[in-house]
């Protein structure tokens, strides 16, 4: 970064060349040549030796997740180009988008990612700093298993049809860069959405809004719901009625899809089929324009963090009255003064509340899939209760598998204070554990209000599977809490350091769980025992039970020994 | 007999092969007011993290008022307030929940905590801000919440590092009489800093921690005497400052031109 000391402006930023010029490379190369140092001086480390691990682990998986869904995507375009139905080419396209834009969301949360800001004080132009934001992060699990689909459907095509080899890659370069575009767009508008109390209100609203639309949805799209059988022929004719309903609504949709960047993709290869040679450059250029409207949308919101932009809430607060704070707990002594503390955390963390609240409410729009029996003649799915309940739990992963990772600086209070750790380890587990119920208690009425009551049966079994996991859960979460810590910032969905390895085992500690209650209710079913199984899993809660408390007993030896670690961890300083 | 409120003994931290901290020994006594010196990297956080339960030394032991202290020493941590290097503060918190919090953590009770946040809030002159998170407070604002998140409980000895960094010098001379007042009242003060002036007007008693050493270790008057005898021409002609003391004892008083960045403008 020799060349950096001349440069004491923008404009001499500018001057120097640009996004592209020497100065910008010079920087680039400095950033990759720090990054890399920064990957070899992480596996001097246990921690990150297996943070490697999990890595290629999580990239072995999706990538065979990408394989298939590529190969899946390649012979169905093959056999769509090969029969001339490129009406139907759209649908893929909006799959691909759907995957591609789906996980950046939902694993953003997990992903080790690079916040930008630290960069700002470097003399860097705006166009080097979005370039460095595209390219940190670029070899994403998304980007990965876009471009695994975006593969199987150019080879699948191109068997096809030769000729279209030139259009079909352009084509697909166009969309993939919008779909990265959009991915990113959509995760730092959503950050900085979520960062303010009266956007996040709006953004929940329009949330909330959206899932009770598609509830509305429900009834238009889906066969009548009434729980007498039906015969064949009523089915049939039901079903044409609906076709014939929905039809013009369909149409709609079609004649708009085409306006839209996946129909834009197919239209490009169809034009180029049909030998219309302007047409799809047209296309192909109308394509280009989305993309660079999205860039134009992230270039937005990348240029006020540019600018320094400052996304705390400090220019509300000077609005809010100053009425007296209350005592949330009443309750004497640390436990109810850490539960106090985390009440309060979490209500200012709109991305944690997101997270534990959103498996439930998918449960309630899923629910319904569970109901398909009656239309085939079969009783609904008598375990959406149980799998309703596990799913709802998920959204718990992150805070009980890495209970200390908000705690940030604080993590130096814990220590330095006359506080026994365990009890704030308690505390926490009885603030997860209550919330942990209430949400199971949720699911749980969700799915019964779309499936139906279940027997008084798999109601215990599924009460008795909770007795057993939750204990399991808090314990292997504190033991993973105090080993495999990592910070985490409550006011951000993205760009902060995650834990690749503490994600994997903590998905694969709750599979093994579930894999638990599975297997006891499939035996004792088995043996035509079903009952048995609510007073197995009971028994399994309560070596759990003793598991915890066990694990309670030893956690101030345990954070103790971890002392250095978890304060040089979390509250990243020294 | 002179009490001690913290003494140690051949305390040593390594990091690897690298020995950050090696074999020091000191004591201060009751009421004393010690100033911990030393260049930057020397030591002084490190020392200062042993001493209150935030790392664990790999030599030596620590004894605070009398008793030996360790990371489960959970009476004895009732009896100190530290103000760390990363000020121990919970973003996500707004002031008076921060103190409320940290007045619970060390067991006071209910009306204790809501009378000294209140005191510690106007003191400080945070009162205005208590419905802002501590995230969004400027840095000296954060030194000047850690100072009364540390002193909430009433410590008997209070551990400084870097306490008056960011701090406005209205807010500085608050914060320094209010220091002083803790002084007279029985309490003893550990202080880090790299502000002399500061130390030179505050402590009685002052040690400098050079590459991981304990250097010097004594009253200032006694290092002065010290310096000036073993620097010729200074004897008698006039009072060296501690900042003379302290780079003529660390060996950095001899700067020569050659050594400056002449490219600089």
């Amino acid at each position: 970064m020799a060349d950096l000391r001349a440069v004491e402006d923008r404009t001499q930023i500018r001057a120097a060349g640009g996004f592209l010029g020497p100065l910008a490379r010079a920087q680039y190369a400095a950033m990759v040549r720090m990054r890399c140092r920064m990957f070899v001086i992480g596996l001097r480390t246990i921690r990150g030796i297996l943070e490697l691990g999990a890595n290629g682990i999580q990239l072995m998986v999706f990538s065979v997740i990408g394989i298939g869904l590529g190969l899946g995507l390649g012979f169905t375009s093959y056999s769509l180009a090969h029969h001339g139905a490129w009406q139907y080419l759209p649908i893929e396209f909006w799959v691909v988008l759907f995957v591609w834009q789906m996980i950046p969301i939902t694993m953003a949360s997990f992903q080790d990612q690079f916040d930008m800001s630290g960069l700002l004080r470097f003399p860097l132009s705006f166009g080097s700093f979005y370039v460095l934001y595209l390219i940190f992060g670029l070899l994403d699990v998304s980007t990965i298993m876009g471009a695994m689909c975006c593969l199987g459907i150019l080879i699948g095509i191109v068997t096809a049809h030769h000729e279209l080899l030139p259009w079909t890659l352009l084509a697909l370069l166009e969309f993939a860069a919008f779909n990265i575009l959009l991915a990113r767009a959509i995760l730092a508008w959503v950050d900085r959405w979520l960062s303010q109390r009266r956007t996040r209100e709006i953004v929940s609203a329009l949330f909330l809004l959206f899932f009770v639309s598609l509830q509305l949805l429900n009834p238009a799209v889906r066969e009548d719901r009434s729980r007498d059988f039906m015969n064949r022929e009523k089915r049939a004719e039901l079903r044409h009625k609906r076709e014939v309903a929905l039809s013009p609504a369909l149409d709609k949709v079609k004649a708009a899809q085409v306006w839209l960047p996946p129909g834009i993709t197919a239209g490009v290869l169809q034009h180029a089929s049909e030998n219309k040679p302007v047409v799809a450059v047209g296309v192909l250029a109308g394509l280009g324009l989305y993309a660079l409207g999205i860039g134009g949308v992230l270039g937005i919101r990348l240029r006020a963090e540019f600018r320094g932009e400052n996304l705390g809430e400090a220019p509300n607060q000077t609005k809010q009255e100053t009425r007296e704070q209350r005592w949330l707990l009443d309750g004497g002594g640390p436990i109810a003064a850490t539960i106090e503390k985390e009440l309060r955390t979490l209500f200012r963390s709109m991305p944690q509340i997101y997270a534990l609240g959103v498996p439930v409410l998918m449960v309630f729009v899923v629910g319904s899939l569970f109901r398909n029996g009656p239309s085939l003649g079969r009783p609904p799915f008598q375990y959406a209760l149980p799998v309703c309940v596990a799913y709802g739990l998920l959204g718990f992963t992150r805070i009980i598998y890495n209970n200390l990772g908000t705690e940030g600086t604080g993590i130096q209070l814990i220590f330095m204070s006359p506080t026994p750790i365990r009890a704030v380890i308690l505390a926490k587990n009885l603030f997860h554990g209550s919330l942990y119920l209430l949400m199971a208690l949720f699911s749980g009425i969700m799915a019964c209000l779309r499936v139906g009551v279940p027997s008084p049966t798999l109601l215990a079994i599924t009460v008795a599977w909770l007795i057993f996991a939750l204990p399991a859960n808090l314990a292997v979460g504190d033991i993973m809490s105090l080993t495999m810590a990592y910070r985490v910032n409550p006011g951000r969905v993205t760009r902060q350091p995650g834990s690749q390895g503490n994600a994997l085992l903590s998905m694969l500690i709750q599979t093994l769980l579930l894999g638990v209650g599975g297997a006891v209710v499939a035996m004792c079913t088995f043996a035509d025992k079903m009952w048995l199984a609510a007073p197995i899993l009971v028994a399994c809660g309560g070596i759990a039970i003793l598991l915890w408390t066990r694990v309670l007993a030893n956690v101030d030896a345990m954070a103790n020994d971890r002392r250095d670690t978890l304060i040089e961890t979390l509250a990243k300083i020294g | 007999m002179e009490s001690m409120a913290i003494q140690t003994h051949g305390l040593t931290r390594r990091f690897g092969a690298l020995t950050a901290v090696e074999d020091v020994t000191l004591s201060v006594s009751s009421g004393q007011f010690f100033g911990f010196l030393g260049p930057n990297g020397a030591g002084k956080s490190t020392t200062i993290k042993m001493l209150t339960g935030l790392l664990e030394p790999s030599g030596g032991t620590v004894e605070i008022l009398g008793q030996p202290f360790t990371a489960g020493a959970l009476e004895l941590k009732r009896q100190i307030g530290v103000v760390p290097e990363g000020m121990a503060l919970l973003g996500r918190l707004t002031a008076p929940e921060y103190l409320r919090f940290v007045g619970r953590m060390y067991g006071l009770d209910r009306d204790t905590v809501n009378q000294r946040t209140e005191e510690l809030l106007e003191f400080m002159k945070l009162a205005g801000e208590r419905r802002k998170l501590v995230t969004d407070f400027s840095h000296g604002m954060q030194k000047k919440l850690a100072l009364a998140g540390a002193v909430i409980h009433g410590p008997k000895v209070l551990f400084l590092d870097e306490p008056f960094e960011g701090v406005d010098a209205v807010a500085a001379g608050m914060l320094k009489a209010m220091l002083q007042g803790m002084i007279q009242r029985g309490a003893t003060i550990f202080l880090t800093t790299h502000v002399l002036e500061i130390v030179e007007r505050l402590c009685s008693h002052v040690a400098i921690i050079h590459q991981g050493r304990l250097v010097a270790n004594g009253s200032i008057e006694d290092l002065r005497a010290g310096v000036a005898s073993s620097l010729p021409g200074t004897e008698g002609s006039r009072k060296l400052t501690l900042e003379e003391i302290f780079l003529s004892i660390v060996g950095a008083s001899n700067l020569e031109p050659a050594q400056e960045l002449s490219w600089l403008t």
